[in-house]
């Protein structure tokens, strides 16, 4: 079982297309890893197959977070990279949520590690977690209101003393 | 207090620190780095370190102070027994250093503790910690600890002869 190699990311993509056809949104290769964006209906069901199929084997959870969009235009994304320790093979999910009320559904049942990942994406973006067990705080201090990262947490420290640089991202922008 | 009696007291006080470690990020890497044999401020009379702040006089803290933390620091401090001194060691016990415009961190542990002296530096040398335990030893040498627990000044008294 160990001496099997990684499986390329375009077969990764390939295998999971096969199985869920236009759920899969759009799949790219990114830095040898392969990069997929799904629907939301779906997710879950993709997230037991990437587990439970015998080629992709994705055991582990390394990291669960969200972007915020919401600046252009878009609402937030959240992004689960896995991983399988037995093929030594990646596969990064990304899911679109809406910028009013972010709502996902959980995998903290397909993975365990996911649990916190997924508290610690709640707070710092809002984004709730359906079906999580236990969507508490779990950073932040349990008085502290509001998400701080997302876009457009007011900064008190930069309200009275502008950033003096250039803004993230500003440089690039086009 | 008769100055001679005064001198001997602080002159006591300043060289037994037995200073609490309160390391909360890379700053307490140097701050240990200064009780080792290299830079050893042992030879200033700082103890390394106290098992608890009931038996510490110096509170050295070294590193990013956050809002959740706050609670636990005031803690710490409030079981020194007096007479207590504090260093803030590093810029963002300071002031926040680069966490300057953060969500999360204390903008200088002076909001929680009373400071006596501040190390600038991210994180600051060994040697910057040995001048500052320096400098609040001159500082301690020259305190009236009338003063330091009333809170009021006392008229310096008149020189006597004995």
């Amino acid at each position: 079982m160990s001496s099997q190699s990684p499986l390329r990311p375009t077969e990764i993509i390939t295998r999971l297309r096969a199985r869920f056809g236009q759920d899969v949104v759009q799949a790219d290769e990114v830095h040898g890893h392969a990069v997929l964006t799904v629907t939301p209906e779906r997710y879950h069901a993709m997230c037991v197959f990437l587990r439970d199929d015998r080629d992709l084997d994705c055991d582990y959870i390394d990291f669960l977070t969200a972007v915020d969009f919401t600046p252009k235009g878009r609402g937030f994304e959240v992004v689960t990279h896995v991983y399988s320790t037995r093929r030594n093979h990646h596969a990064r999910l990304k899911v679109e949520c809406d910028a009013e009320h972010p709502r996902c559904a959980t995998v903290s049942d397909v993975w365990p590690g996911a649990n916190w990942f997924e508290r610690e994406t709640a707070e710092l973006f809002g984004i709730e977690f359906e079906g999580h067990p236990h969507l508490v705080k779990l950073v932040l201090p349990e008085q502290f209101e509001g998400h701080p990262l997302r876009k457009d947490f007011a900064l008190m420290s930069r309200e009275a003393k502008p950033w003096p640089g250039a803004v993230e991202g500003e440089e690039i922008d086009e | 207090m008769p100055q001679p009696v005064k001198f001997i007291l602080n002159w006591g006080r300043r060289y037994s620190l037995w200073v609490m470690n309160f390391g909360l990020a890379c700053c307490a890497i140097e701050l240990i780095a200064t009780s080792t044999s290299k830079h050893d401020f042992i030879r200033l009379g700082v103890i390394p370190f106290a098992h608890g702040p009931r038996q510490a006089d110096l509170l050295v803290v070294a590193g990013t102070l956050t809002d959740k933390m706050a609670p636990a620091l005031k803690r710490v401090y409030d079981q020194i027994p007096d007479p207590k001194y504090v260093i803030s060691f590093g810029s963002c016990s300071n002031c926040g250093g680069p966490y300057w415009d953060s969500y999360s961190v204390t903008k200088g542990v002076d909001q929680i503790v009373p400071v006596d002296v501040y190390v600038p530096g991210c994180p600051p040398r060994p040697e910057a910690l040995l001048h500052g335990i320096i400098r609040l030893q001159e500082k301690i040498a020259k305190e009236d600890i009338r003063e330091k627990w009333s809170g009021q000044l006392v008229k310096p008294e008149p020189a006597q002869t004995y």
